[in-house]
């Protein structure tokens, strides 16, 4: 396992400008990877005493949503809203495929839940403000992240939210570490606007892991646990078209259109694809 | 005693102090339930209760030691394990659904020793399906 050293800050990037109800003094991170213990088997751990960071004046219950911009690397940054029954979805959730966020590879596992090890995480849940294809909403994340450690905070605040009709001030930051391209985890902060934290109170960091494989964070290569990086994992996984000769990344709205009896799914490497002949997808560009 | 507890898909019912959900049905269900009979909780679940309100409703910090036979007591910060010798009857609301969690229901039962006698779905005034398990020993 690489494993780094989480020694350098990850100064988290927030914003002033768009949302001045979250807005945070930029030079003063909220937490740094320094402070957070590593990964020892929970999928999330409390930060600050699970008392979120908001301020009184960043508290409001008018419901808004807040997106980074993103950064010079293409990376996501912080997440804001406040999720009241305004912004929450009242529509099927729509294809993010397109979206192909920083250090994005499509590989699979079988020690993985539904095999694919990195799954477009919203940053902000489409249960709660009803996002898709936001490219300033979505990271690599490993299935587990998104499983295990975020979603039951979206469950969470979408059940109360509809439960009471009440907000939930609602932040979420990725933290990376230096120049990498997927982050280290997702700070979390939750509290409760109209009962002032009665309801909902949190403030945990999730850890972008999966269990059993191990993880380049500057690239998002990724390996077997207790094998070498030369030794990686399946090999990237891929929708192929027999008929138009194309490949597709599996997640691409043009994969599902395939008719059956021309439809292979493939493992292994891009190369080896257009060696046999076929060709990138126009559309996912996998 | 018979106990009321809601429950999440693994088996949680509180996070930071803080119950995993609620929900205006299942609040009815359990009143329904209790009918005449006492129903014990603690000043943090009877803040919940208050719209619905109800005579039988018995609030006390110590409600599962006051609890008798008969009575229903519905919990949701609280250990049963101690007073397992006391139950009569167990019933388990289940969210169906995931949510963070740092206090978990402390019976196993799948000892041996508890049988489910009856289960139901239920929809919710916000959840989906919520299920309903009775479990006697």
């Amino acid at each position: 396992m690489k494993q780094r050293i989480l020694s350098l800050l990850a100064a988290l990037a927030l914003l002033a400008a768009l949302a001045a109800g979250c807005a945070a003094p930029a030079e003063q991170p909220l937490v740094t990877l320094e402070d957070l213990p590593a990964y020892s088997g929970a999928a999330y751990v409390a930060v600050n005493g699970n008392e979120p960071y908001f301020t009184q004046s960043e508290i409001t219950g008018e419901g808004y949503e807040m997106y980074s911009d993103l950064d010079e690397l293409g990376r996501c940054g912080v997440t804001c809203a406040s999720v009241g029954p305004e912004l929450m979805p009242t529509e099927e959730r729509g294809n993010i495929g397109s979206v192909k966020p920083t250090g994005w590879h499509t590989v699979k596992y079988d020690c993985v839940d539904g095999k694919y090890l990195y799954n477009r995480c919203h940053l902000i849940g489409y249960q709660l403000t009803g996002e898709n294809a936001n490219e300033r909403n979505l990271i690599t994340g490993t299935r587990y992240l998104n499983i295990e450690g975020m979603l039951p905070f979206e469950n969470l605040v979408a059940d109360y939210v509809a439960e009471t009709g009440n907000h939930v001030m609602y932040r979420v930051t990725p933290i990376f570490e230096g120049d990498d391209l997927v982050a280290r985890g997702v700070l979390m902060e939750g509290y409760s606007v109209e009962d002032e934290g009665d309801g909902v109170l949190y403030c945990v960091f999730a850890y972008n892991v999966q269990p059993g494989v191990e993880i380049d964070y500057a690239t998002g290569e990724s390996w077997l646990a207790g094998e070498g990086a030369a030794d990686s994992g399946d090999g990237l996984a891929y929708i192929l078209n027999t008929g138009s000769m194309k490949f597709h990344d599996p997640a691409c709205p043009s994969a599902a259109d395939i008719k059956e009896s021309n439809r292979e799914e493939f493992t292994g490497s891009r190369e080896e694809l257009i060696a046999r002949g076929f060709s990138p997808c126009g559309r996912c560009n996998p | 005693m018979i106990a009321i507890v809601c429950l999440d898909d693994r088996n949680g019912m509180c996070f930071n102090g803080r119950r995993q959900s609620r929900d205006a049905r299942l609040r009815r269900e359990v009143l329904d339930m209790a009918g005449g009979s006492r129903l014990w909780m603690s000043p943090y679940s009877a803040e919940q209760f208050s719209r619905e309100g109800g005579g039988t409703i018995c609030v006390s910090a110590s409600f599962l030691e006051k609890a008798g036979e008969g009575d229903y007591a519905f919990v949701e910060d609280r250990a049963l394990a101690p007073f397992a010798e006391k139950l009569e009857k167990l019933v388990v609301f289940r969210w169906n659904r995931a949510y963070p969690g740092d206090r978990y229901f402390d019976l196993d039962l799948s000892d041996g020793r508890w049988r489910r006698e009856e289960a139901r779905d239920f929809p919710g005034s916000s959840h989906g399906k919520i299920t309903m398990e009775v479990y006697v020993r």
